[in-house]
């Protein structure tokens, strides 16, 4: 029996099984893809958002806004790259500069710092900014974050304070007595739980139905991406975007924590949640779009293409208590701001669940609340000191990213380790680079063989049944 | 005398050290430990070539980081900081990226280039039993000849720019090796592997895996020398096939571009 099994190994799911983790509950967490962090959580902006994109007065501003003051101290213990750079929305007509001050208005209103500033202050700002700008609004709070590194991070310090972490574990069945969950079926599993937390992104409502809970409707909301050189990454000092319209955001600019440049999303509602594909004419648009904001954008810095899903629902930001099922908590149709919401998400999911009666008031003595750093050759100011501590730090397995054997087997030991090749760029960046591998993908599942005890022809790119080679005798 | 630090000891590179000789001293920073890049560390020329050189050899080390005034190296006895006054880079080429490509559709596993393909056949493992191969070069011809020799029942090419010259011939008249020219592949389709890749003449070719081996783009990934690295030389001969005679031309004209970036200094 489980004080509390968490559905969802996502983001928001991570951070409820990170907050819980340090409290007196029992904990598991069941994630239905091959690894966690397979859906909205890799497939983002990785921007923090101080509450520009939300509507004052709105349970999500509110979290938001909760979230947004403490990223550098979360960061720092969950070892995930975090800058609190800023965004400019870029005007580049008269109509857009003339709607900048209604979304000043709205940004102060959910408590967003924000100002407008001029074009030529724009480009002081961020020197890479178009000369059209007539105006931009500067959002100084917002920040980039590795989106990838924080949902692992909040997992791995999870798992290392008890959280029990299963992955490819598709919920299928939820057993109740009257309006209570009782036990549910994940994967090969039977789990028995007081309570359950519905933080299942875009399955979230399809949980919700196989608990007998309250309906909401949910759909995918596809973006479009692309991935640029760090050469032009690097060179960037805030996220540049466009001015919002009532039915869209835009294209951003942003560079990443990893010092690439990301350009996107578009935003296309469809209908199935696994269609991940790219088409030609719609990564144009989001070229185009980008390049009328940052003119430095060319066609020859690109590295990859990419599309992913975030939720979208009626309503948005379900967090809370179930309206039917007594021992249901909902962290759920949490739309595109779910990086940038979660530690507050998690916090009033606790408070949720403690209201409910669960063992989650108070904190544990003696629980981990800081993870230990792992060093990484990219960007080290001292890499002979790495060398010296492991010499597998002078084996550079991914030239493009500069990690290195022993950042590779280090994954590897993690509470929560990579069981695919997708599970070691993730967790390492390797084979993400300029070369997408070219050089370096038989190199590294050659070491992921070795590390995870898998032969080499059961090495996975990602499911268990995406290998990257074929069998031979068959 | 000035120093100069070579990134790459193919061909290239090692004539690009013999011509500076008694002009800097050099040091040739090579990621695998033996020279010749693809010409391979047994040819001729390459034992040549090395013993010509006059250069230190730094087998086996990575580079990594490049400052204008330094570059940083890397191998298991540590960090090298090489003080360099020009660095040269003949790191090679690879075939162009699925991105850098267009190909649209979802991402399954199977779509690899051809460097890797030919890395995992010679070492027994094999992407794909019928795999498509874009291109019609050198590399093509290379990943078609150890797919199959690794156990691929039939191959498919997709030469976009048609078939290279001396490769026009080979296979034509082979019931487990097809070239269908002037068409590319537009998209893929396929879950969790791949399955089937569309090509621009409007076939939908079934296959296991798509192989990259179009186009011939420099190997860059040296921090600070990836594009206009500050007094940074490019020594990347595109041509298709790689030849001993380019590589040589190319890494004396590299050498006659140091010369006079020395003596502009």
């Amino acid at each position: 029996m489980r004080d509390v099994v968490v559905i969802g190994g996502g983001v928001v799911g991570c951070a409820v099984a990170w907050r819980l983790s340090t409290t007196g509950a029992s904990v598991t967490l069941v994630e239905a893809a091959h690894d966690l962090c397979e859906g909205a959580s890799k497939g983002n902006t990785g921007i923090t958002t101080s509450g520009a994109d939300c509507r004052p007065g709105t349970l999500e501003a509110e979290l938001v806004r909760r979230s947004s003051p403490g990223w550098e101290a979360l960061c720092a213990r969950l070892d995930t790259p975090f800058h609190r750079i800023g965004t400019l929305a870029v005007a580049v007509t008269e109509d857009e500069e003339a709607r900048l001050p209604a979304l000043l208005e709205e940004a102060r209103a959910t408590g967003a710092p924000a100002e407008i500033v001029s074009g030529d202050a724009a480009r002081e700002l961020e020197p890479l900014v178009t000369p059209q700008a007539r105006a931009a609004l500067h959002f100084p709070e917002d920040g980039i974050i590795d989106s990838i590194r924080l949902t692992l991070g909040y997992a791995e310090l999870a798992a290392r304070n008890g959280v029990e972490v299963l992955r490819s574990s598709p919920v299928t069945a939820i057993e109740r007595a009257g309006d209570r969950i009782t036990a549910l079926r994940a994967g090969p599993r039977r789990i028995q739980a007081r309570a359950v937390v519905n933080a299942a992104g875009l399955g979230a409502g399809r949980i919700s139905e196989l608990a007998g809970g309250d309906p909401f409707t949910m759909w995918p909301r596809q973006g479009q991406y692309w991935l640029l050189d760090r050469e032009l990454g690097v060179r960037f000092r805030k996220v540049v975007g466009g001015v919002p319209t009532e039915t869209t955001r835009g294209i951003y600019c942003v560079p990443t924590t990893n010092r690439s440049l990301l350009l996107g999303p578009t935003a296309v509602d469809h209908s199935d949640p696994t269609d991940r594909a790219v088409d030609a004419e719609t990564l144009e648009e989001v070229f185009e779009a980008a390049r009328r904001l940052v003119p430095a954008v060319r066609r020859e810095y690109a590295i990859k293409t990419f599309a992913a899903n975030r939720p979208a629902s009626e309503p948005v930001y379900r967090v809370g208590p179930d309206g039917r099922i007594a021992n249901l908590v909902h962290a759920a149709a949490i739309r595109s701001t779910g990086v940038s919401s979660s530690p507050a998400v998690a916090e009033l999911v606790r408070s949720a669940l403690e209201q409910l009666g669960l063992p989650v008031g108070e904190e544990r003595p003696g629980s981990l609340t800081a993870l230990e750093p792992l060093p990484r050759l990219l960007g080290h100011p001292r890499p002979e000191q790495l060398v010296a501590r492991d010499p597998r730090y002078g084996q550079v397995i991914c030239a493009c990213e500069q990690v290195t054997a022993a950042e590779i087997a280090a994954a590897h030991r993690m509470a929560v380790p990579p069981t695919s090749l997708d599970g070691v760029r993730k967790r390492t960046r390797a084979t993400g680079g300029r070369c997408q591998g070219a050089l370096c993908l038989s190199g590294v599942s050659f070491l992921h063989s070795i590390e995870a005890g898998r032969r080499p022809e059961q090495v996975a790119v990602s499911e268990p049944a995406a290998t990257l080679g074929v069998p031979t005798d068959a | 005398m000035p120093e100069v630090v070579i990134v790459g000891a193919g061909i290239t590179g090692l004539t690009c050290a013999a011509e500076l000789r008694g002009h800097a001293g050099v040091t040739v920073v090579e990621r695998v430990p033996v020279t010749g890049g693809v010409h391979g560390w047994e040819a001729t020329e390459t034992r040549e070539q090395t013993a010509a050189s006059g250069a230190r050899l730094l087998l086996g080390a990575t580079a990594v980081r490049w400052d204008g005034e330094r570059l940083l190296a890397m191998d298991q006895d540590g960090a090298h900081l090489l003080p360099a006054s020009v660095l040269v880079i003949a790191t090679g080429t690879r075939p162009l990226g699925r991105a850098e490509l267009g190909i649209a559709g979802p991402r399954p596993a199977g779509i690899v280039a051809a460097t890797v393909a030919v890395h995992l056949a010679e070492n027994g493992l094999l992407v794909g039993r019928r795999p498509l191969v874009m291109g019609g070069g050198d590399w093509a011809h290379r990943a078609a000849n150890e797919l199959l020799e690794a156990g691929a029942e039939r191959v498919t090419m997709a030469c976009p720019d048609g078939v290279l010259a001396g490769y026009a011939e080979q296979g034509e008249d082979l019931d487990h090796l097809r070239k269908i020219h002037g068409a590319r592949p537009v998209r893929v389709g396929g879950q969790p592997r791949v399955q089937y890749v569309e090509l621009s003449n409007g076939d939908v070719q079934a296959c296991d895996a798509l192989v990259l081996a179009h186009g011939v783009v420099p190997l860059r990934n040296v921090d600070g020398a990836v594009w206009d690295g500050p007094r940074t030389v490019y020594a990347q001969p595109a041509a298709d096939p790689a030849t001993v005679a380019g590589a040589r031309t190319a890494g004396s004209e590299a050498a006659r571009a140091v010369r006079s970036l020395l003596e502009s200094a």
